[in-house]
């Protein structure tokens, strides 16, 4: 039986705590360094999506499943990195390190301008001021692309790094683990801060929050601001990555599936929005790969959007009823009861 | 300073521009001492809590006539945050603590006044409650109503107050809990020095740890003064100790004109 005691007050907020979780975590990390060298083109392609998704998915989790505010804006966020990205670098020739801080610019400015209905709207209410900010980035991006007469999109040339052209996929691979690794330790450590937690306890109550001290108006605006900006250097890596922009690739539908992948993944946990982005990202593959096992490919052809959104909430759907604590809910199960080993045992708390 | 530590002159309490709840109330909670609001269901204790410590603007209600005074300075309808910043923190009645933090982390949560040792009260919130401090990782939606208002009111203290004000400590609570938490409040009181203002139904128990106790029915202070003195008025006796004429009543029952003439007269 494993039996380990925490020692020191100090212990309790350590991110990685026991000597057992640092070598499952180096093995996990050198997975990760080696799986370019392994994998094929097209595995290859969906680990970069998973990691390209991932970023966005964590800011998403730092403002739901966090700070506790909803956001359907979030496709509209992508796409107001992405044609930051894809304005300044067709109509200025600008580098990389120009458009990537400048969409984090153009996502804190939405942020804190969207942010502000939260101050006086909860829930539904604040979930339809935030759509409107969707539409409205939707609208400006196809206004441009109409101006410009660019109706297939802006084209983006892959950006270079210290004079070294980023368009061998490995090479992307590499870019976006690093940028989704700093996007985690940066999570993590937030929410182990003061922001953090004020986040956590207005997501908690928020009459309380303000009884203790914590200036509630500025978490909300703060979550909002960290949130949008990360999501908008995501929307800048997407443009990159996709090596065109399109007003069409920022559907609703996109942001239902950021939702998705916080709801799927377990609200309120970083581990929960990679989970979350793994199955969300994987999931059309996987019915795809169903769909071609069982001959039905060919015959529904021309429905292989509708069975896919049809699966997708379907899926979501038991998620809410038989899961709601997410994947992340059935890992704490599955690790509690390594854990307890040979003792049956139900988990209490996390 | 030369006043009281706080002093409400003539306060007067509008809910959504139309409910009159507290109908100037004046009352004084000098520095070091411990005062207690007595008073039933309704009679504008709460109201008065939330007043002083700038609750009632979530509740679109405003202090529309009187003074809030504390340190000589006014501070009618601030925000929370900023009384809390200027040492007063306000225990609330229910839902008082995070349920989806772990206890060290609801302790860690609060933002301390400014100028306090963080650090410092962090640790005597775990000497003062050692239970707590075994409950350190686990999440406070699984505490008990005593283990909860423990924490609640460790959240407090970590806040560095110099006013705690404690709404309805006994709320839900076994009867040798809430005698336990009140002695602990009157230690950690005496030890660093902070001044209590303690909104009560249970009169038996507020006037145990009372310096002075005031009484509030419909808006009003109608009574007030030391525990010694208000436990031998018949009405006291009568309508808040159960121990008057044997027969259980409230002062509901009883005509107004009678009551005001006993109390004013």
């Amino acid at each position: 039986m494993s039996g380990y005691f925490r020692t020191r007050y100090e212990r309790d907020f350590a991110l990685v705590d026991t000597r057992t979780q640092k070598v499952w975590l180096a093995i996990f990390g050198i997975v990760l360094l080696a799986l370019p060298l392994l994998a094929g083109p097209f595995l290859l392609d969906l680990a970069n999506q998973v990691l390209l998704v991932s970023i966005g998915a964590i800011a998403l989790m730092l403002l739901t499943g966090y700070a506790g505010q909803i956001s359907l804006g979030h496709a509209g966020l992508l796409a107001a990195g992405a044609f930051t990205t894809g304005i300044l670098a067709k109509e200025f020739g600008a580098p990389f390190w120009v458009t990537l801080p400048a969409s984090a610019v153009v996502g804190a400015a939405i942020g804190l301008l969207f942010g502000l209905p939260s101050l006086r709207l909860r829930g539904l209410y604040l979930a339809v001021s935030t759509l409107a900010l969707h539409f409205i980035v939707i609208h400006a991006g196809q206004e441009y692309e109409t101006r410009r007469g660019l109706s297939s999109g802006v084209v983006v040339d892959p950006p270079s790094l210290a004079g070294w052209s980023l368009q061998d996929p490995r090479a992307w691979y590499f870019v976006l683990l690093a940028g989704s690794v700093a996007t985690v330790l940066f999570s993590l450590n937030l929410l182990r801060s003061k922001t953090g937690r004020a986040w956590r306890a207005i997501h908690g109550r928020e009459a309380v929050a303000e009884a203790l001290g914590i200036n509630v108006h500025w978490a909300k605006l703060s979550a909002f601001v960290v949130s949008c900006t990360i999501t908008s250097i995501a929307g800048c890596l997407f443009a990159y990555y996709r090596g065109f922009v399109s007003a069409e690739a920022f559907s609703l539908f996109l942001t239902i599936q950021y939702v998705a992948t916080v709801i799927i993944g377990g609200i309120g946990s970083i581990l929960g929005a990679l989970l979350g982005t793994v199955f969300v990202v994987l999931f059309p593959y996987a019915i795809e790969a169903l769909m071609n096992a069982l001959g039905l490919a060919d015959r529904m052809a021309s429905m292989i959007f509708a069975v896919n959104y049809a699966a997708f909430g379907l899926a979501m759907i038991l998620f809410l009823v038989a899961e709601p604590q997410g994947l992340v809910g059935i890992w704490r199960r599955v690790q509690a009861w390594f854990l307890l080993w040979p003792f049956k045992q139900k988990p209490v708390g996390k | 300073m030369t006043g009281p530590l706080l002093k409400l002159e003539k306060l007067e309490v509008v809910y959504h521009r139309v409910i009159t709840a507290v109908q100037g109330i004046s009352l004084e909670v000098p520095q070091g001492s411990v005062v207690v609001l007595l008073g039933n269901n309704g009679a504008g204790k709460t109201t008065t809590l939330r007043a002083i410590s700038g609750f009632i603007g979530l509740d679109d209600a405003r202090v529309t006539e009187g003074t809030i005074t504390y340190r000589d300075e006014r501070m009618e309808n601030q925000p929370p945050h900023k009384v809390t910043a200027r040492g007063i923190t306000l225990v609330p009645e229910r839902s008082k603590v995070f349920e989806n933090l772990t206890v060290a982390e609801n302790i860690e949560a609060v933002v301390p006044r400014p100028g306090a040792d963080a650090r410092k009260l962090s640790g005597a919130v775990w000497d003062y409650f050692p239970a707590l401090a075994r409950l350190r990782a686990r999440e406070a939606g699984y505490l008990s109503g005593g283990e909860r208002q423990m924490l609640a009111i460790g959240s407090a203290l970590a806040c560095a107050p110099e006013l705690l004000l404690v709404d309805e400590l006994s709320q839900g609570l076994a009867p040798l809990i809430v005698e336990e938490l009140l002695h602990r409040l009157q230690v950690i009181r005496k030890d660093l020095g902070m001044t209590l203002l303690l909104v009560e139904q249970n009169a038996a128990v507020a006037l145990d740890v009372a310096d002075y106790a005031y009484v509030l029915e419909n808006g009003r202070i109608v009574l007030d003064g030391t525990p010694e003195k208000l436990r031998q008025h018949q009405d006291i006796k009568e309508f808040y100790l159960g121990t008057g004429s044997g027969t259980r009543k409230s002062y509901r029952d009883v005509k107004q004109y009678r009551r005001s003439r006993r109390w004013y007269g």
